[in-house]
């Protein structure tokens, strides 16, 4: 008898929490990106990902929603690094980031940054950089076609887990100029992940 | 495709090599975890699992379909945030199944690892089983997870997952050791950032030192709800 009250009430238990995730379905944030085929990028942004990048080799294509619109990305590896692309709506380049190590950085750039985190920083530990160039499609494609740099800004993007001086243990994103100057940090948000740790 | 298959494969063979030598049970496994979040962003979890045996080789000659409770699982942790990607947690639970009602207190270590389009996790559990009449049964078991979206390179609202897991579980009762592992394959969604919803298939072996070999093969539908 007592088991099958136990069966009852956890059957109940769970009917129930079936029902009310079903209930709010409908709460799906917009943002979110998806994997699009090559065919319904703008042809203006994939001529210009072909005519910048020759040796490319099938890049991914991703559709990208924001409450303010989409974008297109390609993400792909070229000379060892992984590469994303960013294009507006249209098809127009926006920016190019380059994964690279932290020894890739020049020496003062390390320096600066470095400095930044020491001040900053109880401790902390690099887990991705990028490399961000941004400016005129002109200017983007005569950079990447022949090295000419003139109207490029470049920043540079660092995710690092660290603990702050108020003790505050994170995931943090960091944006720094072309020289490894502090411009900017925000919070790298974790997914929550109760299905696997409990 | 070819991995569902292969999937598949593995979990049947044992019942039909050995015939009915070994003791084979499947059925549906219905669990809800609530997961409250603290200011200081440690967390109370409160789960509840429940098994039903659709299928048992050890009940003779099958006529019609069972439908047997075989146990409930209620359980609670307290877990301490460390970092973003690393907690602590300990949890009680109490098990109701007829005949071995039984009281556990565990210990885990979690840590999330966040590669580029995967998320992995590890879980370490210790954990000490009581149950009446019987010893004390200690147990160490770890868990690998992997979290891989099915649409994008990060998991968004609205899109599924593909899980895999496997847990070893190493036991250890009135100084006899026994073997046990768990492998999970299945799809979830995420619904919001903190619903999920998630089929899978559960394929439990054990009995691999002291008993004869049981495998249990369970269909899993899991509720989780963080806020």
């Amino acid at each position: 008898m007592k088991i099958i009250n136990i069966l009852r009430f956890g059957f109940s238990f769970i009917v129930l929490f079936m029902l009310v995730s079903i209930a709010v379905l409908a709460q799906d944030k917009v943002e979110k990106e998806e994997r699009i085929r090559e065919k319904e990028v703008p042809k203006i942004a994939q001529e210009w990902l072909y005519d910048s990048f020759e040796k490319i080799k099938r890049p991914k294509w991703y559709k990208e929603f924001s409450d303010s619109g989409y974008s297109f990305e390609a993400k792909f590896q070229y000379d060892d690094h992984f590469h994303s692309v960013e294009f507006d709506s249209l098809g127009n380049i926006l920016d190019v980031e380059i994964e690279i190590d932290w020894s890739e950085l020049k020496e003062e750039v390390r320096s600066s940054i470095g400095n930044y985190f020491g001040e900053k920083f109880k401790e902390h530990k690099l887990i991705k950089i990028q490399i961000q160039y941004s400016g005129e499609e002109e200017d983007l494609k005569e950079f990447f076609d022949e090295d000419e740099n003139e109207g490029i800004l470049t920043q540079y993007e660092i995710e690092f887990s660290g603990i702050d001086l108020s003790g505050d243990s994170r995931i943090w994103e960091g944006t720094f100029d072309s020289q490894g100057n502090f411009l900017a940090q925000r919070i790298v948000r974790v997914l929550e992940m109760a299905n696997v740790i409990f | 495709m070819r991995a569902i298959l292969i999937f598949l494969g593995v979990c049947w063979f044992p019942i039909y090599s050995k015939g009915q030598s070994q003791t084979f049970f499947s059925g549906v496994f219905p669990e809800v975890s609530l997961t409250r979040k603290l200011s200081n962003e440690n967390r109370i979890n409160f789960k509840i699992e429940n098994q039903f045996i659709l299928f048992d080789n050890r009940v003779g000659e099958i006529k019609e379909a069972q439908f047997t409770h075989y146990r409930t699982d209620l359980m609670a942790f307290h877990d301490w945030r460390i970092n973003s990607t690393n907690s602590m947690a300990i949890g009680v639970f109490y098990r109701f199944q007829e005949g071995a009602d039984a009281k556990r207190i565990i210990q885990q270590y979690a840590l999330i690892q966040r590669l580029r389009n995967l998320r992995l996790s590890h879980r370490f559990r210790t954990d000490q089983t009581f149950t009446k009449q019987e010893k004390i049964e200690v147990r160490f078991r770890y868990r690998l997870s992997f979290e891989l979206p099915l649409n994008g390179m990060t998991l968004d609202p609205g899109e599924h997952y593909l899980m895999i897991s496997n847990e070893p579980i190493f036991s250890l009762q009135n100084k006899e050791f026994e073997l046990e592992n768990r492998l999970v394959f299945g799809m979830g969604k995420l619904y919001s950032n903190g619903q999920k919803l998630e089929w899978s298939m559960d394929y439990r072996t054990d009995g691999f030192i002291q008993n004869d070999l049981r495998t249990r093969l369970w269909f899993k539908i899991g509720y989780f709800q963080s806020f």
